[in-house]
């Protein structure tokens, strides 16, 4: 578990809340940076769409949906690290999770809200997004049940909410750790933040107990959240959209991504934050391996839809399989197989999933891939309908490419902010792998 | 909470109340301005908010004279649709109608009187009044009258028809002078010739498609820009499907297909230029066959022994066994008709083609027959019109007029011959000879940036007038046109303007031209007219006819007696059967394709560029918007190693052209096609420098019997110019790919 | 039990209709269109279309409610071209009207796919789904270069940007239509007093359009005709616009 030896209760402590009480220059330059490249890649691009129209994308009447969609199912597929990190190795009791599991569920939270922007991005008129909410209104009308958008918006809402419950009640005894070592106005607030937790038998008794609840009821969220977002293509009759397999291939999906870019996180945390006691070999193997798994299961189930496309034989199928294969954007589609099914093969040999350096650019190639995945699904399956005369072609344009930067700036900016206002490993559970030191140590 | 003591509460309730206050004044200070339903206080006359009316008049979009209804809210145009009750268009219209609303509410209108005040055609211009305007003019105009000089005044015009036809000659002759012509590209002159020499008819005849059972199309886009568009459309519906269990049959003859190619059953690209003599040919075999039962048969037979189907077919390039095939069904259908336009009626052979073409509607007995050719009586008013078009020849003998300096002041209304004649001609350079040229239109097209001085005319919409459609419906019938919105901007409808020149010019004008305005004129003819055919038992008075007359915009004679239809002569239609031999400017070898511009649907000859729903309609054929392009055979386009959007040299002996190629799968491989309609150096925001004009390298052979200008004979030469253009298209894949999408069983993919 | 199964069968009616009043239906005799493009123009005229401009078409971003289709058969000689005009096709089990999430497109009482303008949001879910890409999305704000704007139809939304549109059978005539049939008497609208723009203009008669829920109107009639077929009916979009094929003879 840990490389360099075992470290005591009071080093875990001083360690991980360091990050929190002394910030020095560095950081807040990359603070600065990551929010300047989000104000400027990001939200000014948006205004000036917001004022001229979402014809400033690339988007036409051929390809209504473009990157906007695509980055949206792409945070949303990072989402899923935390809730498999935390939730499900949780209820099976793997003890490397401990110490990456609190920066995993602030990525998952971090990723819901930056897929939420999308949202807001891509709406037409977005300053009516209230009305998909079914709050009471003058006009006495409910938003549609039958839309999957309505059920992203149920799904994500809930995610979101269960979520930020999640991930703050596991932080609950943490913020006691920094109400206890700080000062002043940072005592105040955080005394506030941990309830006044004391760390009796009781309290944490109660912690466990509703921790392994919302662990339990977080699992199904989860896959329901991207089956359901894979159903804003699979209930449309769009060919090459409307799959069964769509609702597996895009949680399988999700989850991959989300644990690559769990080994990105992790990596970053290592290198900048001086974590490499916490977050070691294991950690490494272990998603590693995961990593492995997902993909083989990902390869799968892409032989499968391409099989069942070419099964099916209708002119529609094979059409958009074609296109996809073979057109203009083959290129993206083989450099999404890979990435995302040949480089992850990789992982299978020991040398290359012990090294830090080459799982990072493994990592952050899969998520490249996941990418260009969500993208082919969006262009390639939109221009060729049903009518060949109505066929066209979609291109994202500067201020798409511009937005999609723009959206890891802002993800960057968001955990920044996050590490500094929480403990970014989670301090009591790493105690709780330590072995108990011998009275006389 | 702390007490507050007496001062904060005060000096709480004063802050408050200050705010308050503030807000209030601030929210009265900038209230919007009521918006009123109703703008005026005092209702205006015409119109009741709200209330729709329709007022009935004739579209002036292309010289067929549809009759539409226009429907009017709070004084503003919003609709054009057909006129329910008009002969022509029977409450339908074609896309270039429905633009119409484009032309009057157009933001490049001539809004008031123009002077020039640079070099001519350098556009640039000054507001003058109308005074001022009419003043110059009319003083010009008459010191040359004073002079014995009016000769030199030349007074040029589109098709214009009706009376005021008869307003322009009028005032012409009054003036002395006998050079009022109209020019228009479209003018069907060949046809005209072809029928005066096969039928000895003067008028326009009308073609009874509707009728037909079998219809043969030499070229004539019938149902895209051919004579009629819209009563043609509907007499095709007919054709196909409105008779129960009688489905008619249509064939066309092109080297490209055209709309009404794309609609026929058959489709027959024979070679370009030799459409008559595949006329002739499916003649020959008619009387050969023994399709025809006629006593002449025999002199057909000598007449037409030269084009045995052996022969023909090894000109034409259409196989024996179709010529035979298309005899057999000619002839021995109920009701065959053979029409001819396009490029037939193009080429050096035009007349001699038609005449031919004309041939074949003898043997198949169809004169004045159902189904068949109807001879149209002389027109209600005007019956002259026709003469007065100037073709190519009249052209060319204005243009050596103006060369010589025999023109001092010229008129032009409603025509564009710097556009509309090819560029070797020389119109516009001629033009510089002319010491005062006057403009009188609504727009600045090129031939209007020439003039000195430009008089805008109003709209067909804002403007008085009427019209005897062409060709007649079999029956004699009158169309009132009459404004349906008041006068937009500080223009004259174009008779208003003659009359006002009248006045100003003086002598006996003002007294034989004594109206004030069209719409007097016009009442008064039409009271002649009424008073001329006498009640017929009819009490009607004049002024109940009138309204009547206005309400329906339209007055006809259903079933009237046409009076003798023209009964040919054998002999002489036989003695017209002339060879229709074609030539072509170019030499094969270094001029390897025809030229075949063809008039589009969109912008017929060029006169709907400045509209911008035909600019966004898509080309019917190719789907391409706000351009041009060169249509290539797909096998020709390979052999050239030529893609789509690469841009050409197309080059005739006369000039050339560089223009974006497009792959068209339904046209003869030594053929090429460019639209004819964009390519204007003027003429507003939509049209100018958008795309090239065809008729500009169009080379100047001329029909042998006519002298008509033969735009389809020009042969021209390819060359990559290596760059490359975006045709923009709103086509995708244009096959359907094994899709069921044009029927359960659709055999072709 | 019972009432909660039929509750469930009328909530997955489209609509929630079990009958339509009047049921808006349309052919289109292919083998009377010529492709000449009135309709369009027609349409553009009279539902405010906008003049998107060059750079838009170049784009793919043109707006035309009705649009002809273009398909090529055959090769050089014997190639054929054929029109098939494509609308909305008000479809009864519309895919597009489950997929907005504001119910901005539903299907009303009288078996039209309706747009709501000020409802949509712009998600453009419904463009996605529709098989026919009959839906056009505003892109821009568009507008008319003065006077342009004076031709406007004050019975028709001008509509701003964000928002999805498509053909709505002139449901301002049909509006109109109703309205004056109630006050004649409250009757029904009669055969042919309900004409969209593009049937109203179509040169060759190809497009009739009526209630078919009336047995005595003229598209019933045309319905009946073995040449009928409905566009991509393997879909079961039921769609309300029945096509006649062309006559190859």
């Amino acid at each position: 578990m840990f490389d360099h030896g075992q470290p005591s209760y009071a080093e875990v402590n001083k360690d991980v809340l360091s990050v929190m009480l002394e910030t020095g220059p560095k950081y807040w330059m990359l603070l600065g940076t990551t929010m300047s490249v989000a104000g400027i890649c990001f939200f000014m691009p948006w205004i000036y769409q917001l004022f001229v129209g979402v014809g400033a994308a690339g988007m036409n009447r051929n390809a209504v949906w473009g990157s906007y969609l695509s980055n949206f199912i792409f945070w949303i597929g990072l989402s899923h690290s935390g809730t498999l990190l935390s939730a499900v190795l949780h209820i099976t009791n793997s003890p490397w999770r401990k110490a990456i599991y609190r920066s995993a569920e602030a990525m998952t939270l971090f990723s819901l809200m930056t897929a939420a922007m999308f949202v807001m991005v891509h709406l037409g008129r977005v300053w009516f997004v209230h009305w998909s909410f079914p709050i009471p209104n003058q006009m006495g009308l409910w938003p549609n049940f039958r839309s999957p958008l309505m059920f992203d918006v149920m799904a994500i809402t809930t995610y979101l909410t269960a979520s930020s419950i999640f991930i703050y009640m596991g932080s609950v005894p943490d913020f006691a750790a920094v109400r206890d070592a700080s000062t002043g106005l940072r005592r105040r607030l955080y005394t506030i933040f941990s309830f006044g937790w004391r760390g009796t038998a009781r309290e944490w008794h109660t912690l466990g107990w509703a921790y392994t609840f919302f662990a339990i009821f977080v699992i199904p969220l989860a896959v329901s959240v991207h089956s359901i977002v894979s159903w804003d293509f699979a209930l449309s009759i769009v060919p090459g959209l409307h799959h069964t397999i769509f609702a597996p291939y895009f949680v399988c999906g999700a989850i991959f991504s989300g644990t690559a870019g769990i080994v990105t996180v992790m990596y970053c945390l290592r290198k900048f934050l001086n974590f490499e006691r916490y977050i070691g070999q294991v950690h490494l193997d272990s998603l590693g391996k995961l990593l492995i798994t997902l993909s083989l299961i990902w390869s799968y189930i892409n032989i499968l839809e391409l099989f069942s496309s070419w099964y099916g034989g209708t002119s529609f199928e094979l059409e958009a399989l074609q296109f996809k294969l073979t057109g203009f954007y083959a290129p993206l589609y083989w450099e999404m197989i890979l990435f995302c099914a040949f480089v992850p093969l990789l992982i299978l040999f020991k040398k290359i999933r012990w090294s830090w350096n080459k799982m990072l650019v493994i990592s952050i190639l899969i998520n490249v891939g996941m990418l260009t995945e969500r993208f082919i699904i969006v262009a390639t399956s939109q221009p060729r309908k049903f009518l060949p005369d109505a066929f066209g072609f979609y291109f994202p344009s500067w201020i798409e490419l511009s937005i999609t930067v723009g959206a890891f700036a802002i993800f960057a900016t968001l955990f920044l902010i996050f590490i500094k206002w929480v403990p970014a490993i989670s301090i009591y559970e790493v105690k709780e792998t330590l072995k108990p030191l011998r009275r006389d140590a | 909470m702390s007490k507050i003591s007496r001062r904060d509460l005060l000096q709480y309730i004063g802050a408050g109340g200050i705010g308050v206050v503030g807000g209030v004044l601030y929210g009265e200070s900038v209230q919007q301005n009521v918006e009123l339903l109703i703008p005026q206080v005092v209702p205006p006359e015409d119109y009741s908010p709200g209330v729709a009316t329709w007022y009935n008049t004739v579209c002036n979009q292309c010289p067929a004279g549809c009759g539409i209804s226009v429907r009017i809210r709070e004084g503003k145009a919003k609709k054009i649709e057909g006129n329910p009750v008009h002969p022509v268009s029977q409450g339908r219209t074609c896309a270039r109608g429905q633009a119409g609303l484009n032309a009057l509410y157009n933001p490049d209108r001539i809004r008031t009187p123009l002077q020039n005040v640079g070099q001519r055609g350098s556009g640039n211009f000054e507001e003058i009044s109308w005074d001022e305007a009419l003043t110059t003019v009319g003083s010009r105009i008459g010191r040359l009258k004073i002079d014995n000089e009016a000769s030199r005044v030349r007074l040029l015009c589109g098709r214009v028809r009706g009376h005021l036809d008869e307003l322009f000659l009028q005032f012409m002759n009054l003036l002395g002078s006998d050079h009022y012509q109209q020019y228009d590209f479209t003018y069907p002159s060949a046809l005209m010739a072809a029928n005066k020499m096969s039928f000895g008819t003067d008028v326009l005849p009308y073609y009874d498609i509707r009728n037909a059972v079998f219809l043969l199309s030499f070229g004539a886009d019938y149902l895209g820009t051919w004579i009629s568009p819209v009563h043609h459309s509907l007499a095709y519906g007919h054709l196909r499907q409105g008779r129960e269990g009688r489905r008619g049959k249509t064939i066309q003859i092109e080297p490209r297909m055209s709309l009404s190619g794309a609609a026929a059953d058959e489709w027959i690209a024979a070679r370009p230029g030799t459409e008559g003599l595949l006329a002739l040919g499916i003649a020959h075999a008619l009387v050969s066959e023994g399709h025809y039962h006629g006593s002449d048969r025999d002199e057909w037979s000598k007449a037409l022994q030269a084009y045995s189907p052996s022969l023909v077919s090894a000109e034409t390039d259409v196989s024996e066994d179709k010529i035979l095939q298309l005899a057999r069904e000619f002839g021995t259908s109920t009701a065959s008709l053979a029409i001819a336009g396009g490029a037939t009626a193009a080429g050096t052979n035009a007349v001699a083609s038609i005449v031919a073409v004309n041939a074949l509607n003898y043997l198949a007995g169809n004169l004045s027959q159902p189904g068949g050719i109807i001879f149209n009586p002389d027109p209600a008013f005007s019956a002259t019109a026709g003469s007065r078009q100037a073709g190519f020849q009249g052209m060319l003998d204005l243009i050596g007029a103006m060369k010589a300096g025999d023109v001092d002041v010229l008129l032009v209304h409603d025509t564009n011959p710097v556009f509309a004649l090819p560029d070797n001609v020389g119109f516009r350079q001629a033009m510089q000879n002319v010491p005062l040229i006057i403009a009188l239109s609504s727009f600045r097209d090129e031939t209007t940036e020439m003039a000195d001085l430009i008089l805008p005319t109003s709209t067909y919409l804002e403007s008085w007038g009427d019209d005897v459609p062409d060709p007649g419906v079999g029956f004699p019938v009158a169309s009132i046109s009459q404004p349906v919105v008041a006068t937009l901007y500080d223009t004259l409808p174009v008779g208003d303007i003659v009359l006002s020149l009248a006045r100003q010019i003086g002598g006996e004008l003002p007294i034989h031209m004594r109206w004030g305005t069209m719409e007097e004129f016009i009442k008064e003819r039409w009271r002649e007219e009424y008073d001329q055919r006498g009640s017929e038992g009819e009490e009607q008075e004049f002024e109940a006819f009138w309204q009547a007359a206005l309400e329906a915009g339209v007055w006809g004679q259903p079933g009237a007696v046409a009076g003798d239809q023209p009964v040919p002569l054998s002999s002489s239609m036989i003695a017209s059967i002339a060879d229709p031999v074609s030539k072509f400017a170019g030499d094969e070898s270094d001029y390897p394709f025809v030229l075949h511009p063809y008039l589009t649907a969109t912008f017929l000859d060029g006169r709907g560029a400045n509209l911008p729903w035909l600019q966004e309609m898509p080309d019917p054929m190719t789907s391409v918007v706000y351009g041009s392009w060169v249509e290539l055979n797909p096998v020709t386009a390979d052999e050239l190693g030529i893609r789509e959007g690469d841009v050409l040299d197309v080059e005739s002996p006369a000039g050339s052209v560089r223009v974006p190629a497009l792959i068209f799968p339904a046209i003869r491989p030594g053929v090429v096609a460019i639209p004819v309609g964009q390519g204007h150096a003027a003429y507003g925001r939509y049209a100018r420098d958008r795309g090239v004009n065809p008729i500009h390298i169009v080379a100047t052979l001329i029909d042998d019997q006519s002298g008509d200008l033969a735009w389809a004979a020009t042969r021209v030469k390819l060359r990559a110019t290596g760059e490359r253009l975006q045709i923009i298209k709103t086509d995708g894949v244009t096959r359907t790919l094994g899709r069921q999408i044009l029927g359960p069983e659709n055999d072709h993919a | 039990m019972s009432t909660f199964v039929e509750k469930l069968r009328q909530y997955r009616k489209p609509g929630y209709y079990d009958k339509f009043d009047y049921h808006w239906t349309m052919t289109i005799d292919l083998d009377r269109c010529t492709g000449c493009e009135a309709c369009m123009v027609a349409c553009q005229a009279e539902n405010n279309l906008p003049i998107v401009g060059e750079k838009r078409f170049a784009e793919n971003r043109e707006i035309k409610w009705i649009r002809i289709e273009r398909y090529w058969e055959g090769e050089y000689p014997d190639v054929k071209m054929r029109f098939i005009p494509m609308l909305c096709q008000h479809c009864d089990d519309a895919p597009c009207e489950t997929a907005c999430p504001v119910f901005a497109t539903y299907h009303n009482q009288d078996g039209l796919n309706t747009q709501i303008y000020n409802r949509c949001i712009g998600t453009r879910t419904c463009a996605v789904y529709c098989p026919y890409e009959v839906r056009y999305f505003n892109w821009f704000t568009y507008t008319w270069d003065e006077p342009l704007e004076q031709q406007l139809n004050p019975d028709v939304t001008v509509r701003e940007k964000g928002v999805m549109e498509k053909c709505t059978f002139c449901i301002q005539r049909i509006r109109i239509a109703k309205d004056n049939a109630k006050d004649d008497d409250r009757r029904r609208v009669r055969d042919g007093e309900v004409v969209p723009a593009c049937v109203q203009s179509c040169p060759t008669e190809a497009l009739v359009f009526g209630n078919s829920n009336d047995p005595e109107a003229k598209v019933s009639k045309m319905m009946k005709n073995p040449r009928g077929y409905k566009v991509l009916e393997e879909l079961n979009t039921t769609p309300s616009i029945v096509y006649l094929t062309k006559v190859h003879s």
